[in-house]
């Protein structure tokens, strides 16, 4: 054969060559004391190159000697000889700096990882459930770090100032427009029992509606000292927009590491089997069960692998008939669930504006109307799932298709449930968009029904955002843990057949996204929901960790991890976009409520900017206009069109390099067989003629 | 924290910490952790270099290590005497190596050496239905076995010579981004 594997040869380092920079990049290796294993060593070049040496980097000698794949004594041999290699003094010097400093690295590394949360954690739940269940944990510790710091924001930027100044400063505008539409009286009169209070936890109302979970508290105070200005009003529009950004910005950094992965790896194609031989064995499983699930997992992968291979080929075979009847039945299933989520939003409108004409009624019946679009919402974010899921049985897509458009469809079922909500209440703040209809005309909304239309928006999310929250908690302890003693104790065949639960990963992670749009829309309305949000998520991590240790066996189908992030974010970013055009409708064209608030007496919430614009410094505003004018604007947006077309040209750039490096590589190889053959025939030629010619 | 260990000098831990990719206190929890596996073989006083080895068996049990299907593997490939009996030397590169700091290029050249069963530096045939039979306990067909590994040496073989060279495999690994994340033991 080509080469012979030189196994039980002993070779040793050759100090002689660590010095010499010589043009073969194979180390030979020399007898050394120590025993030897029967290891082939890698042709490396060990010693350090002289330009890594005079760089600032930490590319010095001891990182260098971690990476070579050899037994630890001979990279302590290796070591030495380096060590004695570096006699010039400075360089010495520069050695030991970059020492002290890499030892520095090390330890603010290690107290880095002290801090990160839950990392205890989410290391054993990957150990015994897999990358795919980890990263939605991985994805809940963002979204919590996310609120988190949000809530700070809020905090430090509308509530501490609200609170601070309520008693001092002055109003910014003085009240014009009729004094009907100011009256706005939260508080009812009337006996406070303790089921009272209760109730008015849940719904919002009551003593919660006049406090400062809800933007009806906020004043619009305006603290001029002598050298200090706030502008609450101001303050708490500038903070919303921030957060908004600061989101987007978080979403798409925490998106550009994940998708770099993607990208450099060329996308993993289904049936990828090198890969998934190789590089699915998860080395950190540990356990008896979690090691044969691991196993059942390969094998199950590996059986979908090939069964689409020969589902491709059969599709590929079919005839026209059968094709065009599997197409129409698909369209037919498309139309299908089309009409479930459109029946799905029309139950939502209907108990939306049912929950309105009921708002009066105390009591736990109110309570029930009040949470009654909530709880439509929840059902059918749970029936038509499932309902999809016999359609797309129907439907007969390969699995992988069958996972993507199960999860579109679940995304466009949440969101849009949602935008059915927010349409209802718009068409009833607003009169159905029509400022002249009598409800609306005098204070442009709809002040009967809604004195103070930003509370109640507020509290409309406040309520979904809580009962989330319960229904997560109800279904621990009413659902899953009772499956769970069932099928532990009853040995009959129905309840092995259920079986344990799985722990579903794009469910759960629908169920975070839904949870953070909500938050984002009603973030402007109601300024203390990412704290209440924040707590809700990290109360949902111990709740959902508690259940996947006791309640769930891990998946047979498993999730991507890699892909997991990019897709949770790019749903995340869809949410996102929702909010976004809520916000910024709700700025630019509604008008705000004349009774509370800290924009009372403005025409728009926006318009509160270019009021205080005018108060700037004339060079200010000369500098602000210019950036905004065309002249400006214009010559910034064909930059930035070129900077977008040069990373355009460079990403496709490295992509076909990668291609033709690839190619390269085949090439080399067969280049290399083709001369062994060479070598082999010349060689064998020439035994040959030397035996022919010794006999003769 | 502090200097207060006796059982390596700061010489030997320097040159630990510069060849492996542990931390000082993580050295001295490794070595706690290999001498519980046998209190009487391994001595507290490592300054004078003992020459002690563990057999196979006691790294084996570890719980770490006794679900996993490659153990044997792993224990030879790093072993000096290739059975699968190691030192405290070779209990530490092993854990560097599976540790999460280890570069791409080191994990996939032990990774090379532990899916090849017969130690001849090329992925072959059979060393691929083993490597298979072990990941999914037997349970594949021969039909469909055989349909797998003739599926890995299409995709990966490069140099179209029937099996798998270092370089094939480290370019395969390449494109799997999860091996980083797979390939360690969390210790």
């Amino acid at each position: 054969m080509a080469s012979e594997p030189q196994r039980g040869s002993r070779e040793a380092y050759d100090y002689a060559e660590v010095r010499n920079r010589s043009d073969q990049q194979s180390l030979r290796l020399r007898r050394v004391s120590s025993r030897v294993s029967n290891h082939n060593y890698p042709e490396n070049d060990l010693r350090p190159t002289p330009a890594e040496e005079n760089e600032e980097g930490d590319s010095g000698p001891p990182r260098e000697l971690k990476t070579i794949p050899l037994p630890m004594a001979l990279k302590r041999a290796v070591r030495q000889a380096q060590e004695m290699h570096v006699p010039v003094v400075s360089r010495r010097q520069a050695w030991r700096r970059r020492k002290s400093l890499h030892k520095l690295k090390e330890k603010a590394r290690e107290c880095l990882h002290f801090f990160t949360l839950w990392r205890k954690s989410l290391q054993k739940i990957g150990g015994n459930f897999g990358g795919g269940v980890e990263s939605y944990f991985l994805f809940l510790r963002f979204l919590v770090v996310l609120n988190f710091v949000s809530s700070l924001l809020i905090a430090g930027f509308v509530l501490i100032p609200s609170i601070v100044f309520r008693s001092v400063g002055g109003s910014a505008v003085n009240g014009t427009g009729p004094d009907e539409c100011t009256v706005y009286d939260p508080n009812p009169q009337g006996l406070d029992l303790f089921y009272n209070y209760f109730l008015n936890l849940l719904s919002g109302t009551g003593f919660m509606e006049y406090s400062y979970l809800f933007y009806g508290y906020y004043n619009n105070t305006t603290v001029e000292d002598r050298n200090f200005s706030y502008n609450i009003p101001l303050a708490y529009l500038f903070t919303a927009v921030f957060y908004f950004v600061f989101c987007l910005i978080c979403i798409i950094a925490r998106m550009g590491t994940a998708a770099q992965v993607a990208v450099a790896t060329g996308g993993g194609a289904v049936g990828n089997y090198s890969v998934i031989l190789f590089t699915n064995w998860d080395y950190g499983c540990q356990g008896d069960q979690a090691t044969k699930l691991k196993q059942k997992n390969i094998l199950y992968r590996l059986q979908v692998d090939l069964e689409e291979e020969s589902r491709k080929k059969k599709t590929a075979a079919l005839t026209l008939g059968q094709k065009l009847i599997l197409y129409s039945l698909r369209v037919f299933m498309f139309l299908v669930s089309l009409g479930l989520i459109v029946a799905a939003c029309y139950g939502i409108f209907k108990a939306t504006n049912f929950s309105q004409i009921k708002s009066g009624v105390k009591g736990i019946l109110g309570l029930v109307y009040e949470y009654l679009p909530s709880i439509v919402i929840t059902i059918a974010n749970f029936l038509v799932p499932l309902l999809g899921d016999q359609i797309a049985r129907v439907e007969r897509y390969s699995p992988s298709n069958t996972v993507i458009v199960a999860l579109l469809r679940a995304v466009f079922l949440r969101l849009v449930s949602l935008a059915v909500l927010l349409f209802t209440l718009w068409r009833q703040i607003t009169c159905e968009g029509n400022i002249e209809s009598p409800n609306c005309k005098l204070c442009h909304y709809n002040y009967n029904d809604h004195p103070c239309w930003e509370t109640r928006v507020g509290q409309e999310m406040y309520k979904l955002t809580l009962f989330d929250f319960l229904v997560n908690f109800a279904l621990l302890f009413l659902a899953e843990f009772p499956r769970r003693m069932v099928v532990d104790n009853w040995s009959s065949k129905l309840a092995q057949w259920v079986g344990r639960q799985e722990f579903v990963v794009p469910a759960n992670v629908l169920g975070l996204v839904y949870g953070q749009t909500v938050v984002w829309t009603g973030a402007l309305f109601c300024p203390l929901l990412p704290l209440i949000n924040t707590i809700k998520f990290i109360l949902l991590f111990y709740f959902k960790k508690t259940t996947l240790f006791y309640n769930c066996r891990p998946a047979l189908r498993t999730f991507r991890s890699t892909y997991s992030t990019v897709v949770f974010l790019v749903v995340l970013l869809f949410g996102w976009g929702l909010a976004t055009v809520v916000m910024v409708y709700s700025l630019a064209q509604i008008s705000p409520s004349r009774g509370c608030g800290p924009f009372r007496f403005f025409p728009s919430m926006w318009s509160i900017v270019p009021t205080s614009f005018y108060r700037l410094s004339e060079t200010t505003q000369d500098f602000l206009f210019f950036i905004g004018s065309q002249s400006f604007s214009i010559p910034l947006f064909a930059l930035s069109c070129v900077v977008m077309c040069y990373f355009v040209a460079l990403a496709s750039v490295y992509g076909k390099s990668v291609a033709l490096l690839r190619a390269q590589l085949k090439l080399e190889g067969r280049d290399k067989q083709f001369l062994v053959k060479q070598i082999e025939e010349l060689s064998r030629h020439q035994i040959l003629k030397h035996t022919a010619g010794a006999y003769e | 924290m502090g200097n207060k260990q006796t059982i390596f000098t700061a010489e030997q831990l320097d040159a630990y910490q510069d060849c492996t990719y542990f931390t000082r206190k993580e050295i001295l929890r490794l070595f706690d952790r290999y001498r519980d596996l046998a209190p009487q073989l391994v001595p507290l006083d490592y300054t004078g270099q003992p020459d002690v080895k563990l057999p196979y068996e006691l790294i084996g049990s570890m719980p770490e290590l006794k679900d996993n299907p490659f153990r044997q593997r792993i224990a030879e490939v790093f072993s000096e005497d290739g059975e699968g009996n190691m030192t405290l030397d070779d209990f530490l590169d092993m854990f560097s190596v599976l540790s999460e700091m280890a570069p791409r290029d080191l994990k996939a050249y032990y990774a090379f050496k532990i899916y090849d069963f017969n130690n001849d530096d090329f992925i072959c045939q059979s060393d691929l239905v083993k490597t298979l039979n072990k990941l999914t306990r037997n349970e594949l067909t021969e039909d469909e076995v055989r349909m797998v590994c003739e599926k890995v040496i299409d995709e990966a073989d490069l140099d179209n010579d029937g099996r798998l060279s270092l370089e094939d495999f480290q370019h395969m690994i390449v494109r799997a981004p999860d091996f980083l994340s797979t390939f360690h033991i969390r210790i």
